[in-house]
Formats: structure tokens, C-alpha cells, sequence
């Protein structure tokens, strides 16, 4: 609680002088801004920067669970550097964040379209276009898993009974040629509302004159769309593409519950290598020397992103 | 007469793709819940595949009579209520000190808490486990309890930083000038006002802790201790999947989110942007 002038000018000089001493160097409202920003600061040392730390070393030891680390240095790093598994799950972390990121996108930029367009009950279509969104995405992965499934699964019966379009059915999840399209899909399916309702709220902040001043130029739908509509929702487009690239590369459940990483570690992403190098092998240095790989740019992204999400805070 | 032409084209263009989109989107949800209604029977022979004849229930009942579901439930309840409350407590605070309070270091905190929300769990889960197991918290639902403000609170504090920038701080001046202290301004004034925010920030934090799966697959290993999410996800690991049971279990998991979703759609729709909603 900061103290208020009145009660301020009623004390000793002396006081009063060390007060408005500590007023200056720690700013007017010390007390109350210390006192409430204390449990953050103490949850987030002790929740996030404590383990991170405590990950670093780790990333550097030889650990198994239960036992004491043994410190090795960069030894995790360099090996797994080398190691074709890893790779390859590297490799596929990559294809599957900016496969699904890219559609994401496009899809995105189509549902704020047609959702700023001439329609009725928009606040329904809305509602009905985010429920991928908030829906747990556990339920959501089991959805597609019995989906997706190769025997009994609603995806052959209709592609190859009702559309009749495939002479028989795909084991889409356990077929090296289709796994890692589906899980990709599945991760489109569950983000791109974020995208759209993100992209939506930019375009609500475009004024309508701008509008109004291109159609008077004569331009056309697609005119207008590239010089006014993209121009105003860039940086949202910037932020929502950076966010959804750190959630996508670090996404773990539906790769989990969809393939577990495989058939024949096709689908194998580093988040669910990290799990499985941990938790399977209970090589824990290792695993986290797994997750901490590409931290250089994941540092990088998060730096970039955050200076963007507090310029469009203080606009 | 064209302009009129083109307009019209225009829209059943946008109904179309909506009608699409809604299709793809819903379509997993309207199967989850059919599938609920079959009996294994029906399943496997792919007869009545999109409506269920008859509809039954036998899925319901076995899985709160011969599964821990209800058991489940609960975990998920108490560790997303603890927690929820917990992070809206903690984050309201923190976010009006952040917000409006001056004093030495804020902006670095600010920014140390917009970072912390952006680091994903993917890299701290190993690291959380360790330290739950030293600290004696692994395997229950305390050691959730302490884990899942590690992402919620950051969440709240970043979404309520811009809900209470954005009320006029002539009303605490006002408030301040007529005698209220820095502390009556915050909570006579800003507080009340803010409460539909506050009430949003809590309910996203409660889905958040609601549907997340890594950490509590992690600590929990205790068959009786899991989480809903964890809880079913468990299902699958035998060659034999109850499908039906596993559907019902599903629809009864999503139920919670959808009404708190109900409340929130105005908000995600209206004023929130990028970065304000996490998944």
C-alpha cells in the first residue's frame, strides 16, 4: 500500500525525507506494486526459471531417474548431433510446423474473410468455426484416432461406400506414405481458428474509410484486399505465425495420441522424442538435451515475438 | 444491377466456404457423440453409421460403473479449480501492478512475464518432474496443483495487463483525489469494474488447466490419480479399444468446456487479439 501525501506531510522530517528519498529511486508506487508483483515473481523463479536452469545442467549430465547426474558437458548435444534417429525427428518437426503452420495461415485469412462479409447470424458461424479451438485437444486427437481408423474408421466408409471414390479403405495413421499428412491435419484442423478469429479482430480495426477511398480509386476486391486488408492486420499476421510456430513445433499430444511417433518413427517429432528418450529409456540428460536442442532459436522466435505482442499492447 | 450480380455471387461464395468450414469442424464432434450411443454391435458390423438404431446407453453406464471416470472427474475438477483460483488470485494483482502501479523494475517484470508465457512445456516438463520428485510431489495432485500455474498464471497476468490498461485511469484519480488510498482505488474501483474480465481471464485458465495432458501424464502414475485427459488417453493403450465407452467419456470431458465457452465467446470474439488466448 503506498502512502498517501496527507499523512506523509504529518510525519517527522526525517521520515518524510527517507520516504520521498525512496519514493524517487523506487518510484511512487513501490509498496503496493512490490507487494503484488511478489507471488508472480516467486511463482515464476520457482515454476519456470528455477527448472529451466536446473534443464540447462541437466541437458549436460548423464542422468538416469533415480540416480545422481553425472556432469559431461556437451557430450548429449554432440552426440545426438550425429544420431540418424534425431535427425530425422528433426527433420519431421520441421515439415510438420510449417506444413501446418502454412495452412493455417491460408485458412485463417479465408475464415475472417468470409466472416467480415455480407452474412447473417455472424456471431454464430463465429461461435461454431472456434470450437476446435477451446475443445480439449486429448478429445479432439481420439476424435481423429477413431476417425482416421484403418478398419472400422468413418473416414474409408466414406471415401470408399458412400463417395466411392477409393476402392478400399487407408490405414491412414499406421501407413508411413499418409501418417505424418493426417497428424498435420490434424494440427490444422485444431489451429486455424485461432488464426481466423486473431485475423478477424485486425480487420475490425481497419478504418472504413480506407475502404471507402479504394473503391472511389476503382479498385477492385482483390486490390483492396493486398493495399488495405494485409497492410492492416501485418503485424497480428506476424505475431499469430511466430505464436503458432513455438505451439506447433512444441505440440506433443495429438502427435502422442495419433502415431506416437510412428509407424517407423515417421511421425517422431521432438516433443514426443524428448518424452520418449525420458520416460521409455529414463535417459532424462539426454531427453533434455532433446527438448533444450534448438533453444538458440526458440530464444531467438520468443524475443522477436515479444517485442512485437507489446508494440500492439501500447498502440 | 452487376455491382447488385457480383454482391450476390459474393455471398453464396462466403456461405459456401462457411458451410464447409463448419462441416470440417463440427463433424468430429457430432461423430464422438454418435459413436457414444452405439453398442459394439453396430460398430463393428458399420451398420446405421450416422444415426444410431437403436440408441443406446450401455456406453454411459459402463464406463462411471466399471472405469475410474467419476474418479477422474474429480481430479480434473479439484486440480482445475485449485489451480484456477490460484493463477486468477495471483495474476489480477500482478497484472494491475504491472498495468498501472509505477515503480523501479516493472518493465522488466512485465516483459519477464510476457516471456515466461511464451515458453512452451514441452521444454520444462522434464526439468518440473525432477523437481516435483525431490519436493515429494510426484504422483498426486498437488504436485499439478503447483505445476499448472507455471502457464496460467503468466496467461492471466498478460490478458488482464490490457484489460486494466484499458480502463480510463482518470477513474482511480477521481477516486484518489477524493481521499481513497492507492490500495481503495484499486479495489473500490478498478476491481468492480473489471470483473468480467477477471471472471473471462479465470475461465480460460480453468480450460487451460482443464485440457492439459503433458504434465499430468508425466507426474501422475497412479491409475486412480490420473486426469480426465490422461484418463482417456489411457484407453487406447490395449489392442481392444472400447470405442464407445471411450466416445461417452469424451463427450462427458468436453461438456465443462463448451459452457464455459458459451460465456466466453463475446470476449474472444470482441476484444481479444493475438496473444491474448493460449492453446
Amino acid at each position: 500500500m503506498s502512502v498517501p501525501a496527507a499523512s506523509l506531510r504529518s510525519k517527522t522530517a526525517v521520515n518524510g525525507g527517507l520516504a520521498v528519498g525512496l519514493k524517487r529511486v523506487l518510484g511512487p508506487d513501490h509498496r503496493m506494486g512490490y507487494l503484488f508483483v511478489t507471488p508472480i515473481v516467486l511463482l515464476v523463479l520457482s515454476l519456470v526459471a528455477y527448472p529451466f536452469t536446473y534443464a540447462i545442467y541437466l541437458s549436460m549430465t548423464h542422468k538416469l531417474v533415480g540416480l545422481p547426474p553425472i556432469f559431461v558437458g556437451f557430450e548429449n548435444y554432440i552426440r545426438l548431433t550425429w544420431d540418424g534417429f534425431f535427425q530425422r525427428a528433426v527433420v519431421n518437426s520441421f515439415i510438420f510446423t510449417f506444413g501446418s503452420v502454412g495452412f493455417k495461415l491460408v485458412l485463417g485469412v479465408v475464415m475472417a474473410i468470409v466472416l467480415t462479409s455480407r452474412i447473417r447470424w455472424r456471431s454464430f458461424w463465429t461461435g461454431v468455426l472456434l470450437i476446435p479451438w477451446v475443445a480439449p485437444t486429448v478429445v479432439s486427437a481420439l476424435n481423429f484416432l477413431w476417425i482416421f481408423d484403418g478398419s472400422l474408421g468413418v473416414l474409408n466408409y466414406l471415401l470408399v461406400r458412400v463417395l466411392r471414390i477409393m476402392p478400399q479403405g487407408v490405414g491412414w495413421l499406421s501407413e508411413p506414405g499418409t501418417a505424418m499428412a493426417s497428424v498435420v491435419a490434424v494440427n490444422i484442423w485444431r489451429g486455424f481458428p485461432f488464426f481466423g478469429i486473431s485475423f478477424l479482430a485486425g480487420m475490425k480495426g481497419i478504418p472504413a474509410e480506407l475502404y471507402e477511398a479504394a473503391a472511389v480509386d476503382g479498385a477492385t476486391a482483390l486490390h483492396r484486399f493486398r493495399h488495405v486488408t494485409l497492410p492492416g492486420i501485418k503485424n497480428i499476421m506476424i505475431i499469430v505465425v511466430l505464436l503458432s510456430t513455438i505451439w506447433t513445433f512444441n505440440d506433443f499430444q495429438i502427435v502422442y495420441i495419433l502415431t506416437k511417433g510412428g509407424p517407423g518413427g515417421t511421425t517422431m517429432v521432438m516433443p514426443v522424442l524428448a518424452y520418449e528418450t525420458a520416460f521409455g529409456a529414463q535417459r532424462l540428460g539426454e531427453a533434455i538435451a532433446v527438448a533444450l536442442y534448438l533453444l538458440p532459436a526458440l530464444a531467438v522466435t520468443i524475443m522477436v515475438l515479444a517485442r512485437y505482442m507489446r508494440t500492439a499492447r501500447k498502440r | 444491377m452487376k455491382g447488385a450480380r457480383v454482391s450476390t455471387v459474393q455471398t453464396g461464395l462466403s456461405y459456401g466456404v462457411l458451410v464447409g468450414l463448419a462441416i470440417v469442424v463440427v463433424f468430429p464432434f457430432y461423430w464422438m457423440t454418435v459413436t457414444s450411443f452405439k453398442n459394439e454391435e453396430q460398430m463393428r458390423s458399420l451398420v446405421s453409421m450416422f444415426w444410431p438404431r437403436p440408441l443406446v446407453g450401455e456406453n454411459y453406464e459402463q464406463l462411471l460403473a466399471k472405469t475410474d471416470f467419476l474418479k477422474w472427474y474429480a481430479n480434473s475438477a479439484t486440480v482445475a479449480i485449485s489451480s484456477t483460483l490460484l493463477a486468477t488470485a495471483v495474476g489480477t494483482i500482478g497484472a494491475y501492478a504491472l498495468a498501472r502501479l509505477r515503480f523501479l523494475g516493472r518493465g522488466f517484470m512485465a516483459s519477464a512475464t510476457l516471456i515466461t508465457y511464451l515458453v512452451p512445456p514441452s521444454i520444462l516438463f522434464i526439468p518440473l518432474y525432477a523437481q516435483m520428485r525431490s519436493l515429494g510431489l510426484a504422483n498426486s495432485l498437488g504436485g499439478l496443483i503447483a505445476a499448472y500455474p507455471s502457464f496460467t498464471v503468466p496467461f492471466v497476468t498478460w490478458l488482464l495487463m490490457g484489460y486494466f490498461e484499458s480502463i480510463p485511469e482518470e477513474l482511480e484519480e477521481a477516486a484518489m483525489i477524493d481521499g481513497a488510498t492507492r490500495f481503495g482505488a484499486f479495489y473500490r474501483v478498478v476491481l468492480p469494474l473489471s470483473a468480467p474480465g477477471v471472471l473471462a481471464a479465470g475461465l480460460y485458465a480453468f480450460t487451460q488447466a482443464w485440457n492439459e495432458f503433458l504434465y499430468a501424464l508425466v507426474f501422475i502414475t497412479d491409475g486412480k490419480l490420473r486426469t480426465l485427459p490422461v484418463g482417456l488417453a489411457s484407453f487406447i493403450t490395449g489392442d481392444v479399444y472400447g470405442w464407445g465407452y471411450l466416445m461417452a467419456g469424451a463427450v462427458l470431458t468436453t461438456l465443462p468446456v463448451i459452457a464455459a465457452y458459451i460465456y466466453l465467446q463475446k470476449y474472444m470474439v470482441d476484444g481479444l487479439t493475438a496473444g491474448s488466448v493460449k492453446g
